[in-house]
Parts: structure tokens; sequence; C-alpha cells
């Protein structure tokens, strides 16, 4: 018996997330454990009258590349891979791991390495996407290894994500994804007449210059679950100091109880309560890591709970987060990296963040509503 | 068993593939095979070659039933990047329901074939030109055992036996098998006509002039048989098929074949007489025998109503109705290529230009 959400799931996925229109090409990029959304979202997209097909990312190859490949195999890029992705107009990315800690004993050297190969990729396909010739969709499939990091069981945590998705029940995803969209639309532009943020917490008081850069309202679109806005900052007019509550992970590294300083938008300062090490390799990896290609607003307010996964982490409504490493260039940001590794700041208990001297935000919520708040099941 | 895992895929990244520093490795199979695609992909690794993994869940059934036509036509730009780039190509079938598509309308299932034949002549080509190396191996799962009537633990043995897995270096194995099998070639090319005589079979075939080929475990894994397209007028006698002949998924029992200048005049099944009779209609070229072989795997012993294992059986022989390989010199065509097995292990015998050169499943000069 296939699980009802699942299915609630691909289906908005292919119809509001990327819109799939007939006659255009669909990979779906998924492990093994993932194969449930993977084989729903082909099936939607088969009714959707799209050309959808499969590929499966066995989890333990890049253990396999870490350990026994020479550099010239981890610098090597596919040009099958180089090829196909020119083809396609959409691509879902599934993201699931059956151990999210796989890799904690990996050379970070060589992890390095393997990243910046892969980077030539990466940037190709954001290159597509921003020139709007290709729609991405990243979405978590909850796995025992998500739930474990959540510390909750699988079907507290399936409840969870599917909440944080609007699929848990029978409804209409779409109208609530579409009433959240115009939300946070209208927030992006009014965050888009600021030109500093200050944010102050525990351990806290941030500036970021955002001055000409554009918001991106993230509704669903290319991330789901999704819920924030966000911008690349100015590289050069970050000032001041930032402490991070929650662990940071990265690629199945833990870094925790985080504190960095920032000149003249680098990094001039950085100490890690557990990972210290790996922190320092990061913000090494190249020039770019050290500056900020991110600041953003996290306001699902569904995700109410850290769950060492990124892809909520950032979204939890009350926080702020900022990323270190790649900008968006769609946004005006022009910081490159290999790194795009995002940080949250936990701000809902007593933060606060000034926009041009102005109070806008206090203890998790925006003071200013601009829309009547669209009604969440 | 992960130390035997690991050996297979040495012998088919090493031996089969012969991948080389800097090849382009496909490694291509479904979501069941995985413990054997990441030992390929490790193995490639330590050749120095570069891995690329094409790794598919079950969807057939699904773009069958619910697909527009054009979608069942419809080829995947990876699929064809695959066949245009790949040196090494490997192909790891395991079923996970042999008989999943039983109930799909043909019609679609043909369209879906037609579709993608272009692919398959594409890497033919390219192999034929020596610029792609495929191999078509199995991994073994529940499916493919029922088929077999083994449990699974049997049929991995079974798999792995066949593989020559089992007693000191499978590579070195291979190379003898392979220059047992030259040798046969050698003398069977020297010879004009081959009699084959067993209990319900007496056959002969005019061989003059045609290329015999050595199966020796570079396109199949495991493998084991020499191969030739007989000349197309030539069959005349009956033979009797002692194993059920499986295709598609369909099965016909006892088939009997009487063959008049090559064309099978007579035939006659216990069970599956009708289907028989359809597929020697299909075209022209279905009543002739494309391809004839000896089975010669003496580690394959036992029928598992899998084709890649059946006709490699050591002391059989198989013929083939329909289409013959160019590279054989035959030039029978049609769509059919349809292997029928006979087991020569008890009585059996070949006669070469009158001389018995073959008893009981073996050689008896070399």
């Amino acid at each position: 018996m296939s699980d009802p959400r699942v299915a609630r799931l691909a289906e908005l996925a292919v119809s509001y997330s990327l819109g799939l229109k007939p006659g255009q090409v669909v990979r779906v990029d998924a492990p093994p454990v993932a194969a449930p959304l993977a084989v729903e979202i082909y099936r939607a997209a088969l009714a959707a009258g799209a050309h959808p097909y499969v590929d499966l990312e066995l989890e333990r190859l890049p253990e396999l590349l870490l350990a026994e490949g020479s550099d010239e195999q981890l610098d090597f890029v596919s040009p099958i891979a180089r090829a196909e992705l020119e083809e396609l107009d959409a691509l879902v990315t599934v993201w699931a791991e059956s151990n999210t800690r796989a890799l904690t004993h990996a050379d970070p050297d060589r992890h390095r390495r393997l990243l910046a190969a892969r980077q030539e990729l990466s940037k190709l396909r954001w290159a597509r996407i921003s020139g709007g010739e290709l729609a991405w969709l990243g979405v978590l499939f909850p796995t025992e290894a998500h739930a474990q990091d959540a510390e909750m069981s699988l079907a507290a945590y399936e409840r969870f994500v599917y909440r944080a998705c609007h699929v848990e029940e029978p409804g209409d995803p779409v109208a609530h994804w579409q009433g959240l969209s115009r939300e946070l639309s209208a927030r992006a532009d009014a965050l888009a007449r600021a030109r500093e943020l200050r944010i102050v917490g525990p351990g806290t008081d941030l500036r970021v210059g955002i001055e000409g850069r554009r918001w991106n309202a993230a509704d669903g679109r290319s991330n789901m679950p999704d819920g924030e806005v966000f911008t690349s900052p100015l590289e050069t007019a970050t000032e001041g100091e930032v402490s991070f509550a929650f662990p940071a992970l990265f690629h199945g590294r833990e870094v925790a109880g985080i504190r960095l300083r920032f000149e003249d938008g680098a990094v001039v300062e950085s100490e890690a309560a557990q990972g210290r090490e790996y922190l320092d390799a990061l913000l090494a990896m190249d020039a770019g890591a050290r500056h900020l290609g991110e600041v953003a607003f996290g306001l699902n307010y569904e995700v109410d709970r850290f769950t060492q996964n990124t892809l909520f982490d950032e979204k939890i409504g009350g926080t702020m987060h900022v990323a270190l490493g790649a900008g968006f260039a769609d946004l005006g940001g022009r910081n490159e990296s290999a790194l795009h590794w995002d940080l949250v700041c936990d701000l809902r208990a007593d933060g606060e963040v000034f926009a041009d001297g102005e109070l806008v935000w206090r203890a998790g919520r925006f003071l200013e509503q601009l829309e009547p708040a669209v009604e969440r099941a | 068993m992960p130390e035997r895992l690991r050996r297979l895929a040495e012998v088919i990244v090493g031996y089969c593939g012969a991948v080389e520093q800097g090849d382009l490795v496909v490694l291509h199979g479904s979501m069941n095979t995985e413990p054997l695609i990441e030992q390929l992909y490790a193995a490639t690794l330590r050749a120095g070659g570069r891995p690329a993994t094409r790794v598919l869940p079950e969807l057939s059934e699904l773009l069958l039933t619910e697909g527009s036509e054009e979608q069942v036509a419809w080829l995947a730009p990876g699929e064809r990047e695959d066949v245009e780039q790949a040196d090494v190509w490997i192909v790891v079938e395991a079923p996970a329901n042999t008989k999943a598509l039983t109930g799909v309308d043909p019609e679609r299932q043909a369209l879906n074939q037609r579709a993608r034949s272009p692919l398959r002549e594409r890497y033919l080509e390219r192999a034929r030109r020596g610029e792609l190396r495929w191999v078509l191996t199995g991994f073994p799962t529940n499916a493919a055992a029922q088929d077999a009537e083994m449990s699974l633990a049997e049929y991995e043995d079974f798999l792995y036996g066949a593989a020559l897995l089992d007693a000191g270096d499978p590579v070195a194995r291979w190379r003898e098998l392979s220059a047992d099998l030259r040798r046969i070639v050698e003398f069977l090319s020297a010879r004009e006509e081959l009699r084959f005589v067993a209990e319900g079979t007496d056959l002969t075939f005019a061989v003059g002039g045609r290329t015999w080929i050595p199966a020796d475990g570079h396109e199949n894994f495991p493998d084991g048989e020499v191969f030739t397209a007989p000349l197309e007028e030539s069959a005349e006698g009956e033979i009797t098929f002692t194993f059920p002949a499986v295709f598609e998924g369909r099965r016909v029992e006892d088939v009997r074949l009487r063959f008049r200048a090559g064309e099978v005049v007579e035939a006659t099944a216990m069970r599956g007489e009708a289907f028989l009779q359809e597929m020697l209609a299909v075209d022209d070229g279905a009543r002739r025998v494309g391809e004839l072989a000896f089975g010669l795997n003496d580690a394959v012993r036992v029928f598992t109503r899998n084709i890649l294992f059946d006709e490699k059986i050591g002391g059989t022989m198989h013929l083939a109705l329909g289409s013959a390989y160019p590279e054989c010199g035959g030039t029978n065509r049609s769509a059919l290529h349809w292997d029928l097995i006979c087991d020569l292990r008890s009585g059996g015998e070949v006669y070469a230009d009158g001389e018995l050169v073959y008893r009981d499943g073996r050689f008896l000069a070399l």
C-alpha cells in the first residue's frame, strides 16, 4: 500500500513547483531509499504529458570514490553528465540518506577536491536555472536516518515533513503555497528597499550591507518544503560577530558552537566548540569561502524545531541564517566559491533585527504584517 | 557473500570489460543490483577507469500502462549519451519479478522495443568498430532463483560457480577456458559438415566457409560457447529439444522440428505448440537456422530458464531459429532469434565430415 502523502507531494512537485508542461524532459535524481517518491514523481510527470526519467544515485559511491579514487578520478567530470544536463527542462533532486554520517571520516582534503570538481556541473546547472532554461526542485524524502538526526521516530518525522510541505492531510496544498508565495513576495519587495540589516541576539551583533540587492521569495518552487526570503549581501560590507545556536552540518560532519567575526566582509576570527579543524578547512577551501553568499529569514512556522537538516533548519519560522561561500548571481551576488554552507541563528527568544536603524523584527516575527496572514492549515 | 561479489566484479571489470586507464565505464542496472554495481564501481576505480552509473527503479510497467504512445517511444537523453560516449558498457540484469510485464499490451511493448532498437544498433556498431566493449551479466535475485527452482542461496552458488569464481584465480581460469574454446573453433573451422545424433535427433548441417566464434566472457558473463551460422539451406533431418524453450516469458515443451533443405517442414510440441507455430510464422527467416552452437561451460550443469546461462550448459548444443550473426557469415534475416537447447550429455554424438568427434557431451580429441 503506497503512502497517499507521497503521491500528494509528487503531484505538488510536478504541478506547482515545476509546473511541468507536455513534452518537457524531466530527470529525477534520487538515492534508492527514496525510490517510492521518485516513482510517484515519475507517475505524476507522465500524467502531465512530460518525458520523465529517473537516475538512482547509489549512496555508497562517494565513499568508495574518496577511499579508492586517484586524484585524477576525483577530478573527473563525466561528459555524459554534462551533455545530459543541457537537454533537461526540469530536474528534481530528492534528498534522502540512509546514514547522514557516512562521510564523517573521509579525508577532508580529498573531499574538498571532489566537491571542487563537481562545481563544474553545479555551475552549469545554476547558469541554466538562473537563465530560466531549467526548473529545479530539491525535495526531501523522510528516512530513518533523517528521523534519527531529528531525534524522532520515522512515523513522527514523516508527519513533521509532510506537514511542513502541507501534504499531511488531503486538501489543496497548491492553494496554500500560492498564498504563502504572495506573502513572501511582498516581504521580499519591502526588504529590497533597505540598505543595511543589523542582527542582534545572544552572542550576535552583525551588520550586513544589502543595498541594491534583490530578495528572493522562496515559495516552494525550488525547495519543498520551503518558506524563507533571502538575498546575497554585499561582499565587503559585513561587520561584527555572530553566534550560531544550532550545530551546523556539512556533508555529514557536525560543527557545533560556531562563532565568527567579520571585518570588511571577510571572516577574520572563527571558533567552534566542536569540529574546529573542519570549520577551518572549509573556510580555507577558496577565497570566497570566507565571505557571505546569503542572508535570509526563515518563515515556515510549521517547521518549529531543529532537526539537523539545513533544508528544514534554515526555514524554521523565527530564525535567520547566513551562508558562507557562493552567492546568487541572479540576486546581484558576486561571491564565488565551491562552498555554500548555511548557518542558522535562532532569534525566536530574544532576537532583534533593525533595517536601516529601524526595529523590524522581534522574537522571531516581523512587526509589520504586509498582507493579511494567510490561513495556515 | 561480499568477497565473492568483489571477485565477480574484478573479473567483469578486469577480464570481460578489460577496463584500462582512463576508460569511461557506464554501469547499468536496476535498483536491486546495488551491491554488484558498488563493487563494479570500486573495481573500475582500481583499474584506473572512470565509472558512471545508470541505475533505475522498475518503471517499465508504469510507462507501458500509463504512458502515451509518444512517451512509450521516447528515449532519455542520457541513454543516447551512454551509447555514444562509453568506452565500456556493463549491463547487470536482476529482475525483481520475471513475469512483471505479462499483463502488458504486447503492441505497446513492441512500440517501446522498436524505439529502443537504434540504441542497440548503435552500440553493436561501435562494438564492431572496436570503440566500445560491452558486457551483459546477471545478479542473483529471488525472481531468477524462483525460475531456476532454487533457493536464493543455491542460485548464488550456481551463478558464482558458472562465473568460475570457486577455485583459484578466476581470470586465469577464464583465460584457460578461452584457450580451449579457440582450439575447438580451430578444429571446427576446418570441417564442412556436422551431424548431431541423439535420442529423437539426427540432424545434419553444412558449415564449410562459415566463421566460428569463441564466446569466452567478453560480451556475456558467465559465458562459454562456440557458435556459427550454418549454411541457410543445409539443415536436413530432425531434432528433439530436451529442455523447455522459453521465449519472452512463454514456455514451449518437448519441441521437435524436422528440416528439409534448411527449412522447418514439421514442428510439434507437447505444450505451447500454438505459440511455436506462431513464432515460426513471424517471417520467412523464422523457419531457418540462424545460429548453431556448442555449450561449453562445465560449471553450468542445470537448466535455469535464463537463456544467458542455459545456452552455455557444458555438453549441450543449441540452435537458434531466425536471425544470424553477420560476423559468422550468416545471411538469414528475421525478427526472431530463438535459442533452443538439446542435451547431448547422455548418448549424444557429433560427427564431423563423417568422423565421430564428440560423445556424451565432450569433444573426443580436444
